[in-house]
């Protein structure tokens, strides 16, 4: 793995998402962008427009799931693809985890061409983040497709 | 750790009940199918036989856990999976039902003959790719307000109905007649509204689709005819589900089961599994809403039957009465229903993950019309597949509270498929065995490739064998539109 990345994991009925970094906004970065990668092709694709987002949750693990269904909402909701996410602040300890991010986005009706496929929902089956030995943080999720 | 099976019939395996498990589980599966499930098991992450063994420890499981012929790895619960809780002392659990709640299968007969299809299958094609809305972002036939919305969760099918797509007798041929009770549009988040505004009569992506097949097996002829399918008979098959609404519930209420299984102290073998009490506020609360999910599924299957009612009637010159509905029935649903058991007769909160309810001859849920054969099954294939329509059995009653197969089940990641197939080549491969493709996704071509799904026909095998459903009839693909 190299300093910050995503890939696909095997599931057989549906799809696991990994992302790692040097911290644990750069995986949370890194995993939202693998689950882009299921929505729509990136390749070459410049934001248009930009969302911004904060959402809390009870640990690492609970702040992602909850981060990365935000980000399936507000897709539908605003009826954009998302092509980039830069994650502002992520912070917290305990039983409170707090998360800051602005979304990158096209209109769906500026790139049908290039939507793939629909994902219904970050599960918990699966997910995790963790600190390698390395030093590197890694985020686990299934997403149901 | 791997999970110890014990053979207990030609068709039928054990997983013992130890440790914490409160009954066995009860896997359908013959000799080949359970190796590769042994194979998997202990030694991948994603293990279906272990979450037999985990859906067993849930409180208040009744009878056994469950899983039908196409089984594989779920989340929580496997696909396939049936478990039935008593309403007391059971819980509800959120991995039981998905985040695609009451995804399912409409299919309809239509009277035209198979030759009229073949010599117009492009136009055929194209006429209901444009008539039905497909693949993420599309929008649906009606745009709808947020108290529109609300009487979708209340009211299912019959909200279509109302506003022209399909005819009366739909309902009669549509499990629940089209809507179930309980609903309770409060109980669903405004966010859930607002994702579904446009998307009532939209297909979605993913494995659902919309096909024109033909009968080309009739295995019980009696059945058969009660169901009205003769050899070259034309059927249109339709499977979808509740949309982003049904996916934003289960979202919604991830936190809300998660918080009920720490404040009740429900053992949570693995982090999906999360459950409430039935009898909890916070369970109450769940069941309402996926009850408005399942009327949202039906709303949006019979306005999808609708477009596709009329674009027939334009193709073909048919009449509405040259159109019917077989049946619809879901597979991924949480039903209250009254089972025969060991220990006399109880109501029951049966959960199905990928399964389907199969009824037998004689309950009054089944439609009169089929009620001396009982209720059809809809089995989809895979992408240019054979799909099957079974029959509910009193076995079926008996061994797994009337519950079979929902379709053949994967056996390769999408992962794996992409790796293993390309979009195009799957679809020339299938124009040349007589299935015409219609998609916006190649790449979901590749990943739905019917190489990666378990054999359907041994599915339906399985559960024959079992005693469980026998076959009716077979439906070779013509037409597939994909998302």
């Amino acid at each position: 793995m190299t300093g910050r990345g995503h890939e696909t994991l095997e599931h057989t009925a549906d799809m696991g998402l990994r992302g790692w970094g040097v911290t644990p906004a750069e995986a949370f970065e890194e995993t939202a962008l693998a689950m882009f990668d299921l929505m729509i092709d990136r390749r070459g694709a410049g934001a248009e427009i930009d969302f911004t987002l904060s959402i809390g949750g009870r640990d690492l693990t609970g702040l992602l799931i909850e981060f990365l269904n935000e980000l399936l909402s507000l897709s539908d909701v605003e009826e954009t693809a998302f092509v980039s996410v830069r994650i502002e602040k992520l912070q917290g300890g305990g039983e409170e985890w707090e998360l800051d991010a602005v979304i990158g986005g096209i209109p769906r009706g500026k790139c049908r061409k290039r939507l793939l496929s629909e994902v219904k929902a970050a599960t918990w089956y699966g997910a995790s983040v963790d600190r390698e030995g390395d030093g590197r943080w890694v985020a686990d999720c299934v997403v149901d497709l | 750790m791997k999970v110890q099976v014990e053979k207990i019939g030609e068709f039928l395996w054990e997983i013992p009940r130890s440790g914490r498990m409160l009954v066995p589980g009860r896997i359908y599966a013959d000799d080949d199918s359970m190796k590769f499930l042994l194979k998997e098991s202990g030694a991948k992450q994603w293990d279906a036989l272990a979450q037999v063994r985990n859906v067993a420890c849930l409180p208040g499981i009744v009878g056994a856990s469950m899983a039908m012929a196409d089984i594989h790895p779920g989340y929580g619960f496997p696909i396939g999976g049936v478990g039935a809780f008593d309403p007391g002392e059971g819980v509800v659990s959120i991995a039981g039902v998905g985040f695609d709640i009451n995804c399912g299968v409409r299919s309809m007969l239509v009277d035209v003959a198979k030759e009229r299809i073949e010599l117009n299958r492009e136009r055929v094609a194209e006429e209901l790719f444009n008539s039905v809305p497909a693949g993420l972002g599309s929008k649906g036939a009606f745009k709808l307000s947020v108290p529109e919305i609300d009487k979708v969760l209340t009211e299912g099918a019959a909200f279509a109905l109302e506003r022209g797509y399909g005819v009366e007798e739909d309902l009669e041929y549509i499990e629940e007649h089209g809507t179930v009770g309980g609903a309770d549009p409060s109980a669903v988040s405004r966010r859930a509204k607002d994702r579904q505004l446009k998307q009532v009569g939209t297909l979605g992506s993913g494995n659902h689709y919309l096909e024109v097949q033909y009968v080309d097996e009739i295995y019980d002829s009696e059945a058969a005819s009660a169901f009205g399918l003769g050899p070259d008979g034309i059927v249109v098959s339709i499977h979808t589900g509740s949309r982003a609404l049904g996916h934003q519930i289960g979202t919604d209420y991830q936190s809300v089961l998660r918080n009920a299984s720490h404040k009740y102290r429900i053992p949570v073998p693995e982090s999906e599994l999360i459950a409430a009490p039935i009898q909890s506020p916070e369970g109450k609360q769940y069941i309402a809403a996926v009850r408005a999910g399942i009327n949202c599924a039906f709303a949006n299957r019979q306005a999808i039957s609708g477009l596709v009612r009329e674009a027939l009637k334009r193709l073909f010159r048919l009449k509405d009465n040259e159109i019917r509905t077989l049946y619809e029935v879901g597979h991924n649903n949480l039903k209250m229903e009254t089972h025969d058991t060991v220990e006399g007769r109880r109501n029951l909160l049966i959960h199905r993950k990928g399964a389907t309810r199969a009824f037998a001859a004689g309950r009054d849920d089944v439609p009169a019309r089929y009620r001396e054969v009982g209720q059809p099954v809809l089995v989809g294939g895979t992408m240019g597949t054979s799909s099957f329509i079974l029959v509910g059995t009193e076995q079926g009653m008996v061994d797994t509270f009337g519950s079979s197969v929902h379709g053949a089940g994967r056996v390769k990641s999408r992962k794996q498929a992409l790796r293993e197939y390309r979009g195009e080549d799957v679809i020339n491969d299938l124009a040349g065995s007589g299935t015409l493709i219609r998609t916006r996704s190649r790449k979901g071509a590749a990943e739905e490739a019917p190489g990666a799904y378990k054999d359907v026909e041994r599915v339906v095998s399985i559960m024959e064998g079992a005693g469980v459903s026998r076959r009716v009839a077979r439906l070779r693909p013509m037409i597939c539109i994909k998302g």
